[in-house]
């Protein structure tokens, strides 16, 4: 099982290079990263995956950059908007995650979607920034509304994944606070471990259930 | 006042914290106000009155934080959601507990001066522009753009680092 942030923002976005995180990641005890608008490579241990991430655009926009995204081995994720819009993003083949449900409407993200993210394979991410950074009501929403979809994914069982959002080194969180973290969400440690899996989980292939010998 | 023997005090842990970035400037005081704000921000103060934390001491980049035994997973989540300390961006990064302070002594690593033999020059250039090194460790450096403005602090490695 490969322990994946699922989001940094590595400079210019942010103020720590590619490789520092990459390198201050590893020794956190992460084994790869989803670095957004930067080119897919290795440094040392951790593999770094180019991370293409679709925000404040209509479905019609959504699709251009879905299809325009040519390298097979980036990540798509698309940021939440009103119920209509998620069914639709979660429909379409090539996304690979759903961000910023906890910031979208309270119904934006219902049992419709949750059965469609899970047909489709189709992540929805939890943004550990918020819970780290916020205070007060911002972030007992946060934690309100990802506790919501976590009774959703254990109903439906579509994937999770795990992101800092980290734009410096000093953001990035070590697995096991990761973990602690993540308590106050009601997950516990099996399914912490499938959200770390998460982005492998939506990049790789299905495997297909009939084998022809 | 008879002092309480041993047997009947509060049970404590003592937890070591390392502070990045490297050379933080560590008010005691402030740190305790900082600690204190995000455990009853996070649990409350019917947890943070359990939790009895209190900044203990500063050896260069490491603290020890201590609080009732059994109460450190709370203080941990509680320490990992703090971001700033004195109105600069801060990372407190948990090493280990233990029953002794003596015992987390070991465990502290003697800090790095920037003027260390590995370092590289004092000026470097970064992304085309100017820079001046505020700390080097082994691969990792930590540069500061010159100038009046824009100078947050860059992290980086060797590497990034353009030739003069």
């Amino acid at each position: 099982m490969k322990i994946t942030d699922a989001a940094v923002c590595p400079y210019p976005n942010g103020d720590s290079s590619v490789r520092r995180l990459a390198l201050e990641a590893e020794a956190l005890g992460f084994d790869s990263l989803v670095a957004i608008d930067t080119p897919s490579a290795r440094y040392g241990e951790v593999e770094v995956r180019n991370g293409l991430f679709i925000r404040n655009a209509g479905m019609k926009d959504v699709i251009a950059q879905v299809k325009r995204a040519k390298d097979p081995t980036t990540v798509i994720s698309v940021k939440a908007g009103d119920a209509g819009f998620n069914r639709g993003v979660v429909g379409l083949r090539g996304v690979h995650i759903l961000r910023g449900v906890h910031a979208a409407d309270r119904n934006a993200f219902d049992h419709v979607t949750a059965k469609m993210a899970a047909d489709n394979r189709v992540a929805v991410d939890i943004d550990l920034s918020v819970i780290i950074a916020g205070r007060g009501i911002a972030r007992q929403r946060a934690i309100q509304r990802y506790r919501d979809v976590l009774v959703l994914e254990r109903r439906f069982e579509f994937p999770l994944t795990m992101s800092t959002y980290a734009r410096s080194v000093l953001e990035l969180r070590a697995v096991r606070e990761v973990s602690g973290l993540c308590t106050l969400l009601g997950m516990d440690i099996p399914d912490v471990e499938r959200a770390f899996a998460g982005v492998d989980r939506v990049t790789t292939p299905p495997k297909p259930s009939v084998r022809v010998i | 006042m008879t002092v309480r023997p041993p047997t009947l005090r509060d049970k404590r842990r003592y937890v070591l914290v390392r502070v990045d970035p490297p050379g933080t400037q560590i008010d005691l005081k402030e740190l305790y106000y900082t600690v204190s704000d995000a455990i009853t921000s996070l649990w409350g103060d019917a947890v943070a009155a359990v939790i009895v934390q209190a900044v203990i001491c500063a050896e260069g980049d490491y603290v020890v934080v201590r609080c009732r035994r059994g109460s450190e997973r709370e203080l941990a989540i509680a320490l990992s959601t703090i971001t700033m300390f004195c109105d600069s961006p801060v990372a407190l990064r948990i090493i280990a507990a233990s029953g002794t302070i003596d015992s987390l002594r070991d465990r502290m690593k003697p800090s790095v001066k920037a003027s260390d033999e590995t370092a590289p020059a004092e000026e470097c250039r970064f992304g085309g522009k100017e820079c001046f090194v505020a700390h080097c460790d082994g691969q990792k450096v930590d540069v500061i753009e010159k100038g009046f403005k824009n100078t947050h602090r860059l992290f980086l490695i060797k590497e990034d680092l353009e030739e003069p």
